[in-house]
């Protein structure tokens, strides 16, 4: 009986009900469709790096003044078990130029079977016998086709290769690069390696292998450092959740104003309905009960403004995932139910929040000074 | 039936009770040492002047507010020991209310409307009751209006149903005819009178109409606080 007398109440002052929970709708849909958009958004950049979470990778360690890594460590390095690869590369910068163009970019001396395991050619082959492969960007930047000739360093080749576009990537960012063979690199460069990208078998094995690393190459002095591309990965993913955690915050904003449009009209309901309040002390209610009553009208507000609200922040999660140029294929994931949940949970708290001191202020009137109230 | 009356125990006993309304600029001595004994069964008219008290009285009388000083026996309770949440169930278990503006809920149905101090009590078989309590009251018809859509002399046969929902052994009625014409007030002043008579039911009737007395046992007057 109490819900539907609380529900006839709020009947009776329509208009004010509706938007009461047009607010909660608001609230909820901003809190529910961003924190999906936030959710799409880290699922869909950790999916990008997904492929390369088990890679380590070895750079000496420059902070004790060491800019190479020695060939016997990376023979020590390859006999660590459960590596699917261990790649040595050698770099440096220095400027290409073809025809009239020029541009600063990196030169990587690197085996051509290693090259192979890396990455993807997108036209040409991978052949680095007096050859060398070239980055996406750079043969765009360059606007170079298989079989051009740049320089480097006073020196000639010919594009064998052009690697497929990477996009972004921790370990050796290949778009705007050159790979020589190792031979080569040598000729133009007196440098040692710099850099050595070891590939799990799994996942699993990451922590064994960068401790093995670590334990046979730093035993004596800290030589390398080793860099698990999964916690920068775990980085990254903190930083997005931090983001979402705050965007979401900033949207729980207009839940309170909901919430304050709900006290304030609640207020005037308390006021309104004084005498009603009055009769029904008289007659026998409860202080708790017309708390109760009270507190059923913020809760039916809640619930109703937050189910639509829910369920439209999918639609408003979608809105915003594609207007950012995302892709839609996590907003119907399980995962996003978390965030609807959130925004539900939130809204009605937000209600029955703000439905308390009305209603215990409804609650607190004397009976007879209830009844005089004209 | 006179003698049984005058014998029967006191339902309501009310000793030297002051009611001082204190505002900001002047304090207002509404009740000024009232005595009084009404016992069950009887049928008792509270008349006076206007200011003169009567309605303070009857809500002292209904628990509705508590004297300045004094004591107020119902039923043999001594109300002022009582917490609010007691007093509260002697309201509901006790007291049937009848107000001059009917004092209906306006989002309830008649029929809810009855049942509502039955809800407050938790009864079950609720309607039966509420619609026993209409038909008794002549409006069984009316069951699924809301007050709004029904006249005042039909409303306060409501709110007589309602007051007898939990068949409370007292009856309080603050001027129950003064918004109704005469043939409304002489009806409702008929289906008082009947309970009283039927159920022995205790009535007190604050009222401004001298010739309601001529339903009543006795005539309680007030004049500036006191019992004349
Ligand atoms: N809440 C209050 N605050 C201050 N004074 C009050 C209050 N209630 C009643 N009074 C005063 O107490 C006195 C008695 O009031 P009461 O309502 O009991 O009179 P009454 O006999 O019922 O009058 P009427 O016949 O006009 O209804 C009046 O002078 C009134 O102004
Ligand atoms: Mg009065």
């Amino acid at each position: 009986m109490y819900p539907e007398l609380a529900r006839r109440n709020l009947e009776r002052a329509k208009t004010r009900s509706i938007l009461a929970v047009v607010g909660i709708i608001i609230g909820v849909m901003a809190v529910a469709s961003i924190g999906i958009f936030g959710n799409s958004m880290q699922k869909s950049v950790l999916e990008r790096f997904e492929d390369i979470a088990d890679t380590i990778i070895v750079n000496p360690k420059q902070s004790k003044g060491f800019t190479e890594i020695e060939e016997d460590d990376i023979e020590l390095i390859r006999k660590i078990e459960n590596t699917e690869y261990v790649v040595p590369a050698k770099d440096e910068k220095e400027i290409v130029s073809f025809k009239d163009r020029k541009t600063y970019s990196t030169i990587y001396g690197i085996s051509e079977d290693d090259l192979e395991k890396l990455y993807e050619v997108y036209e040409g082959g991978i052949k680095l016998k007096g050859s060398v492969v070239v980055g996406y960007s750079l043969a765009e930047d360059l606007d170079l086709r298989v079989g051009n000739r740049i320089t480097i360093a006073g020196s000639e080749f010919r594009i064998a290769g052009i690697l497929e576009e990477e996009g972004t990537s921790f370990a050796v960012n290949p778009d705007n690069a050159v790979f020589l063979s190792v031979d080569d690199f040598d000729k133009l460069f007196d440098k040692d390696y710099s850099m050595v990208v070891v590939k799990a078998e799994s996942l699993d094995y990451i922590d064994s292998i960068a401790s093995s690393i670590d334990s046979i190459v730093n035993k004596r002095e800290e030589k390398v450092e080793v860099m698990k591309l999964e916690s920068i990965l775990e980085t990254i993913e903190d930083a997005l959740s931090t983001m979402n955690n705050f965007l979401i915050a900033i949207a729980a904003v207009s839940l309170l104003v909901a919430g304050v449009s709900i006290l304030n009209i609640m207020l005037m309901s308390t006021v309104e309905r004084t005498k009603e309040i009055g009769v029904m002390r008289a007659i026998g209610a409860y202080r708790e009960t017309i708390l109760k009553i009270f507190l059923m009208e913020a809760l039916i507000l809640g619930v109703v403004g937050s189910v639509a609200g829910a369920v439209l922040s999918i639609a408003g999660g979608f809105a915003i995932v594609s207007m950012m140029g995302l892709t839609t294929k996590y907003i119907l994931d399980i995962s996003t139910a978390l965030y609807i949940a959130e925004g539900f949970a939130v809204g009605v708290f937000t209600a029955v929040a703000s439905g308390l001191y009305p209603a215990w202020k409804a609650s607190k009137l004397e009976p007879i000074e209830a009844l005089r109230y004209e | 039936m006179e003698k049984t009356k005058k014998e029967g125990i006191s339902m309501i006993e009310l000793t030297d009770v002051h009611k001082i309304y204190k505002t900001e600029f002047y304090e207002v001595h509404a009740l000024n040492g009232v005595t009084m004994k009404i016992r069950e069964g009887e049928f008792v008219a509270i008349m006076g002047p206007s200011g003169s008290g009567k309605s303070t009285l009857l809500n002292m009388i209904g628990c509705l507010d508590k004297p300045t000083t004094g004591e107020v026996i119902i039923n043999g309770v001594e109300t002022s020991r009582l917490s609010d949440r007691q007093l509260t169930e002697l309201r509901r278990d006790s007291i049937g209310f009848i107000f001059q503006q009917y004092n209906l809920i306006p989002t309830l149905t008649v029929l809810e409307n009855v049942e509502l101090p039955m809800i407050f009590r938790g009864l079950s078989e609720r309607k039966r009751r509420a619609m026993e309590l209409l038909k008794l009251v002549g409006i069984g018809e009316l069951r699924d209006r809301k007050p709004n859509e029904i006249s005042g002399g039909q409303q306060q046969r409501v709110a007589i149903a309602r007051a007898l929902a939990n068949d409370p052994p007292i009856l309080l009625c603050d001027e129950p005819t003064g918004n109704l014409d005469t043939k409304s007030g002489r009806d409702v002043m008929k289906i008082i009178s009947r309970l009283n008579e039927e159920k022995s039911v205790t009535v007190v009737l604050v009222t401004h109409d001298p010739a309601l007395s001529d339903y009543t046992d006795r005539v309680v007057r007030i004049r500036d606080g006191r019992v004349e």
